[in-house]
């Protein structure tokens, strides 16, 4: 298993766009990724749960990724958060 | 005339058509082969799949890339993983695919209005219209289209869809009128984007209109005119004519910098009240916040709000503004408002008594857990501090002082944090005026809220209709403090702005650029407005206007002639 703690940066947050690229992205791995935000773990290949968790701008979230690809997996999600998903 | 939430600018004329929501019932029917009710549910998916990318790539070439994306939304929904598994699960345990989809869809609008935010719920309405889209699949009904509107349609409905927001050609859609959806709804921010006048929350529009008569869409009032004379219609092609003209000669400012016609530059800045509201200055294309409320933060609430809370929103408005420059403003608060828990006791005359800068120093704790908020955002980028309602030297300097001990806390504890934070004063106050030049050594800018600085000059209250004929920023008195606070200013190389309204009064600008103002602060509405207002002036004229109006002995006599000059 492996995790990293992140501040969402974008203005709007884990809106439509970026959980929707997002998600697509954490579906090509074969390792379980979840987003744990408030005390919640939140499904991140699902698009669905992702805008249900209601993520803002400035939140923290930690992404854990657990399976074979895990670290690929965590360093894809790392890179798209920071980057604040191009917007 | 109906009433409605203006929700996009501008006036529409012509027929209404009224597009009415469609039965989707059905008979749930017990599945017997699940393998083709799954067959059955995932073609009508493609279906669904296919006629939405038709319609994106429509929306794309008619409205923009963004509103395409919103369509686009609805085929990553209906491909999730997780919502298709439920799907095929309820399918799997026998459920006709109709109760299957409508079940599930069901489950995440619950979950989505459940969360209370409102761009979480505003997706609820994307899953309703994918629901009713899947569902018309399934049963076989044809949807209305309203590609096939005539010119000069006002179309009705009870709620814009983004489905049927693919469907409108800009050419042909003069008018929208719903029945629900707010200023940043769905229906709002498509009708916004396709520039289509448009009244939201029209009570029973869908019913008291019918198809064919003719109406006028007021969008900048949030006005419906029903069986319009003749007049009226061309009054209203008069509007139409000139707010067409107006805002294409606006959009000619956008993106460019803020300067006099004498090619001085000025800082263009917006007011907001919550981290939301940042966003609308971005898009106004405000350079910075000239005044950020932080009242919202203390309001509706049963408790102060933590440190690291009033810290997110700081750092949160800053990321949107991308690091520009913003002018947070300390609590202003008094017994005139109803906060319970700070157990502010009613007075007698509380715009005279224990508020803003007099309750904070008095309540030392929470100012400093304020000023930490802010110190600690203004790691991320340029932030301002300013003090309301000073009016004596000693405020400012007990609470620069508490600045102090706040950054000291802060560097104890290794938290990052702006070391050179501008801390300035918000000149509102008669007394604040008269000793500008004093304030004006210790202060690192000012900010006049002419709203105040307005009532205390004049000693009246606006609100009073018996005295609201006071109440006027181009009273010679109230004149005179803003000359006074700004030269004050310049002479000890401060900057300074105006955050009051009277920041936005083409009236005002002149004198304002004359007496040497470096900094405007406006309703985002404002901004290309005023940025034009500016460059029409160059520093001769302003200067030639303002030494008139300054000689000048009454209101009435100012404001007859600035009304030529404008």
């Amino acid at each position: 298993m492996v995790s990293k703690k992140l501040t969402i940066v974008n203005a709007q947050g884990f809106h439509m766009r970026p959980a929707s690229t997002f998600a697509t992205a954490m579906g090509k791995y074969g390792c379980d990724v979840v987003l744990k935000h408030n005390g919640k773990d939140v499904n991140a290949k699902s698009l669905m749960n992702i805008i249900a968790a209601c993520i803002k701008c400035g939140n923290e979230v930690e992404v854990v990724a657990t399976g074979p690809d895990e670290e690929a997996a965590l360093a894809e999600a790392v890179s798209m958060i920071e980057a604040g998903f191009g917007e | 005339m109906l009433k409605g939430i203006a929700a996009s600018e501008g006036i529409g004329i012509g027929k209404v058509m009224i597009v009415a929501e469609q039965k989707l019932e059905y008979v749930p029917k017990e599945v017997t082969d699940v393998d083709a009710e799954l067959k059955r549910y995932s073609d009508a998916v493609d279906a669904f799949c296919e006629e939405t990318m038709e319609q994106a790539d429509a929306i794309r070439k008619s409205t923009g890339n963004k509103e395409a994306e919103i369509l686009e939304g609805h085929i990553a929904i209906i491909r999730d993983p997780f919502m298709n598994g439920e799907i095929e699960n309820l399918i799997k345990s026998e459920q006709c695919a109709e109760k299957a989809v409508e079940q599930v869809c069901q489950m995440f609008i619950d979950m989505f209005s459940a969360t209370g935010d409102e761009l979480t719920m505003q997706r609820a309405t994307d899953v309703k219209d994918i629901r009713d889209s899947l569902l018309a699949i399934l049963l076989g009904i044809h949807q209305v289209k309203i590609s096939d509107a005539p010119a000069n349609t006002v179309l009705v409905v009870k709620e814009l869809t983004p489905s049927m927001t693919a469907g409108i050609k800009k050419e042909n859609i003069v008018g929208i009128i719903t029945e629900t959806g707010s200023q940043t709804s769905h229906s709002a921010i498509l009708a916004r984007a396709l520039e289509i006048p448009a009244v939201l929350s029209v009570e029973g529009a869908t019913t008291k209109l019918s198809t064919d008569e003719q109406i006028i869409v007021d969008g900048s009032n949030g006005e419906v005119v029903t069986a319009p004379s003749i007049t009226e219609i061309a009054d209203y092609t008069d509007k139409r004519e000139s707010f067409l003209r107006d805002k294409r000669e606006l959009e000619n400012y956008r993106g460019k910098k803020t300067v006099s016609a004498s090619g001085t530059e000025y800082e263009l800045f917006c007011n907001i009240g919550t981290p939301k509201d940042a966003t609308k200055a971005m898009a106004a294309d405000g350079e910075g916040v000239g005044l950020f409320r932080t009242e919202f933060l203390f309001m509706d609430r049963n408790a102060l709000p933590t440190e690291d809370e009033q810290f997110e929103a700081y750092k949160q408005a800053s990321i949107i503004m991308k690091g520009a420059p913003i002018i947070i403003r300390t609590l202003d608060i008094g017994g005139d408002k109803e906060i319970p828990y700070l157990g502010l006791e009613k007075e007698e005359n509380p715009f005279m008594g224990f508020r803003a800068i007099r309750y904070c120093l008095k309540n030392r704790d929470m100012f400093k857990s304020q000023i930490k908020a802010i110190l600690r955002a203004s790691a991320f980028g340029d932030i301002r501090i300013m003090f309301p309602l000073i009016t004596a030297v000693e405020e400012l300097r007990a609470g620069k002082e508490l600045v102090e001990e706040a950054k000291s806390d802060l560097r104890a504890s290794n938290i990052d944090f702006d070391e050179n934070i501008q801390v300035g004063v918000m000149t509102e106050t008669a007394a604040s005026g008269v000793i500008a030049h004093l304030l004006a050594k210790e202060a690192d800018f000012f900010s006049i809220g002419t709203n105040d600085l307005t009532g205390y000059t004049m000693a009246a209250d606006r609100g009073n209709g018996d005295v609201a004929y006071l109440y006027s920023p181009f009273q010679p008195s109230v004149l005179m403090m803003i000359k006074r606070i700004i030269e004050c200013g310049t002479k000890e190389g401060i900057s300074v702005g105006m955050c009051g309204e009277a920041a936005a009064n083409p009236m005002m600008i002149p004198l304002l650029i004359s007496f040497g103002l470096t900094e405007f602060s406006v309703s985002a509405p404002s901004v290309l407005k005023v940025r034009k207002n500016i460059s029409k002036w160059t520093q001769e004229e302003a200067d030639a206007v303002t030494e008139k109006v300054m000689s000048m002995a009454t209101e009435k006599e100012i404001l007859d002639y600035l009304k030529t000059v404008v």
